[in-house]
């Protein structure tokens, strides 16, 4: 048999089709459900099956996150996952902010579904793809949908980037973690003046610049806390990007051009300030190999 | 109510306030209407800040962009590149004046968890962006004990558990302090580099180079700490590095905080001593 025939003779397989028709009535499935911000039935028929036990459960957390299954009635019903592959038309920057909530949005819903209380271990991933293009990435957030002995049934679940192990330490001093709140703002600044004291011999603080990034910071993480207040009493922002770079000048202006920008990611949550629960620490020297910081450099270091 | 019920049922629960049972259920969609906080510390930090009796008020940044200024070492001398130490110096501490300002308009008693960041940006290599950062925190009694000297906040590059243990240790925070130098270290001369082949010897020549920078990096930053009204300096890291400036040219940077002991008595916790652990799962 020829390879044309070869590859036309599977194609009418009936297995090759009944797959290929498959295929394609889940694509359609994926892209209504999108764009009804809803899932696909049969992502729908998982969550529910494993919501009702009839599908074992998933957690993402270690086997120590199963000790709060019992001391804190942390029970894992699956794993829940969102992403939004995005196109910056006119903002990277700005694009963080919507690809990321769009994500979490998606994976809300599917932890709603579950009837959990919230979604713990949330980790983030971000995936560029060669040969898509430099403007388009995927954002996706992945984690465990929990449900909390002895409560109700929310409508829209809590999201906690922390583990249920810190969860739980965190509800032992009534500190909840409420979701991810983004600051990103962006701006370009335009200078006639030689903002960038280029060619100077002098020592000189370019101070157009460290007001503009100041502005440009400021605003991001007022973003930040007005993101954060919707869900929480404050936030917890560990990751801060930041860059200042020089645009080429734009024909028939002569102004030099300047991009700044900042991201601000951060945990949102809810807490009783100056109301505290003392957690009775106690200092402790670890003697592990691992953490402990050894008494001679290593070899790399000195020689 | 529902946080009663719960708590009954699920014991775990009787530490969180009403409000965050509430949410926990979806009786709640929104936070609080007041204000509220911002910061850059980890969830531990948040945990520990708030254990050693403090409240995370908001992130404080200061910005700095300077255009460090042109300098060249003798070819076959050792010397310090004072343009460039102190433009180094000066970046930096404008930076962390503008986040202390901030720190100060928050009415906070001192910023803590600082980060100093020095980014060369990418067009022009004489420009570096300084960035400070940390979150500024006030005593949740509104104690005045805490402050810095001259009554403006505390800085600290100290972590939130650093913090909880400093305090432990009967000590407060006073200031971040630093000292820089730059410094070109001498080229050999060619005869002298001949002199040298086959043989196992000293260039003392370099070891004076690398001693003297270190010192003067050290010295400014104790002086610097002296003027505070310090008692010690801890967690002091002494930071080598080239800035992409040319070969032989090097900085020392020292920093630290300055601390000196709780004067009022009654703001001392417990002393903890710490017990020794051997942890079974790493």
């Amino acid at each position: 048999m020829s390879l044309l025939g070869r590859v036309l003779g599977q194609n009418q397989d009936p297995d090759r089709q009944r797959h290929q028709a498959e295929q394609l009535a889940r694509n359609q499935a994926w892209e209504t459900a999108l764009t009804n911000q809803t899932l696909p039935d049969f992502v729908k028929q998982r969550l529910a099956d494993t919501k009702s036990g009839k599908l074992p459960w998933v957690s993402t957390g270690s086997v120590g996150a199963l000790l709060s299954q019992r001391s804190h009635g942390i029970h894992p019903l699956g794993m829940v996952s969102g992403n939004c592959w995005y196109h910056y038309g006119y903002s990277w920057t700005r694009g963080h902010y919507d690809g990321w909530h769009t994500a979490i949005d998606r994976m809300q819903h599917e932890a709603t579904l579950m009837g959990a209380n919230a979604v713990v271990d949330v980790k983030m991933s971000a995936t560029r793809m060669e040969g898509t293009g430099e403007d388009q990435m995927d954002y996706a957030v992945l984690g465990t949908a929990v449900r909390i002995a002895g409560l109700a049934t929310p409508r829209v679940p809590v999201i906690a980037t922390v583990s249920a192990l810190e969860f739980a330490r965190l509800m032992e001093s009534g500190i909840l973690p409420v979701g991810l709140a983004i600051g990103a703002h962006y701006n370009w600044h335009y200078s006639y003046r030689n903002a960038a004291g280029q060619g100077s011999w002098w020592n000189q603080e370019l101070r157009e610049l460290s007001d503009f990034m100041t502005d440009v910071r400021r605003a991001a993480l007022s973003q930040l806390a007005t993101d954060a207040a919707r869900m929480g009493t404050g936030v917890l922002a560990r990751v801060q990007f930041s860059e200042l770079l020089r645009g080429e000048p734009l024909e028939q202006d002569p102004r030099q051009r300047f991009l700044g920008r900042h991201i601000a990611f951060g945990t949102a949550v809810l807490h009783e300030p100056r109301r505290h629960i003392s957690l009775g620490l106690r200092p402790v020297f670890s003697v592990s190999d691992g953490k402990m910081t050894p008494v001679m450099p290593t070899e790399k270091e000195i020689i | 109510m529902a946080d009663e019920t719960s708590s009954q049922a699920n014991p775990a629960l009787a530490g969180l306030p009403k409000h965050a049972l509430e949410r926990l259920q979806g009786l709640r969609e929104a936070g609080q209407s007041g204000g509220i906080f911002t910061s850059d510390l980890s969830v531990n930090e948040f945990l520990m800040v708030r254990e050693a009796g403090f409240e995370p008020l908001g992130l404080v940044v200061g910005s700095c962009i300077y255009h460090v200024g042109i300098q060249y070492g003798s070819w076959g001398q050792n010397q310090e590149l004072n343009v460039i130490s102190q433009a180094m110096y000066q970046a930096r501490e404008l930076a962390m004046t503008r986040m202390e300002q901030e720190a100060l308009t928050l009415m906070a008693d001192g910023v803590v968890g600082v980060r100093l960041e020095v980014k060369r940006l990418g067009w022009d290599s004489d420009i570096l962006e300084f960035m400070a950062i940390g979150t500024a925190i006030a005593h949740s009694a509104g104690h005045p004990g805490f402050k810095g000297p001259k009554g403006m906040p505390f800085t600290s590059d100290l972590s939130g558990q650093d913090f909880w243990m400093l305090l432990r240790a009967g000590h407060r925070p006073l200031a971040m302090v630093m000292g820089s130098c730059v410094y070109h270290v001498a080229h050999q001369g060619v005869f002298k580099a001949m002199g040298n082949v086959g043989r196992n010897v000293e260039i003392t020549q370099f070891t004076q180079a690398m001693y003297d920078a270190r010192e003067l990096a050290m010295e400014r930053m104790q002086n610097e700490a002296k003027e505070s009204g310090a008692d010690g300096v801890v967690g002091v890291q002494l930071h080598e590095g080239s800035h992409n400036w040319q070969p032989h040219v090097i900085e020392f940077f020292a920093v630290g905080t300055a601390v000196k002991p709780i004067e009022d008595k009654a703001l001392i916790p417990e002393p903890a001593s710490p017990q020794i652990v051997i942890p079974v799962n790493d």
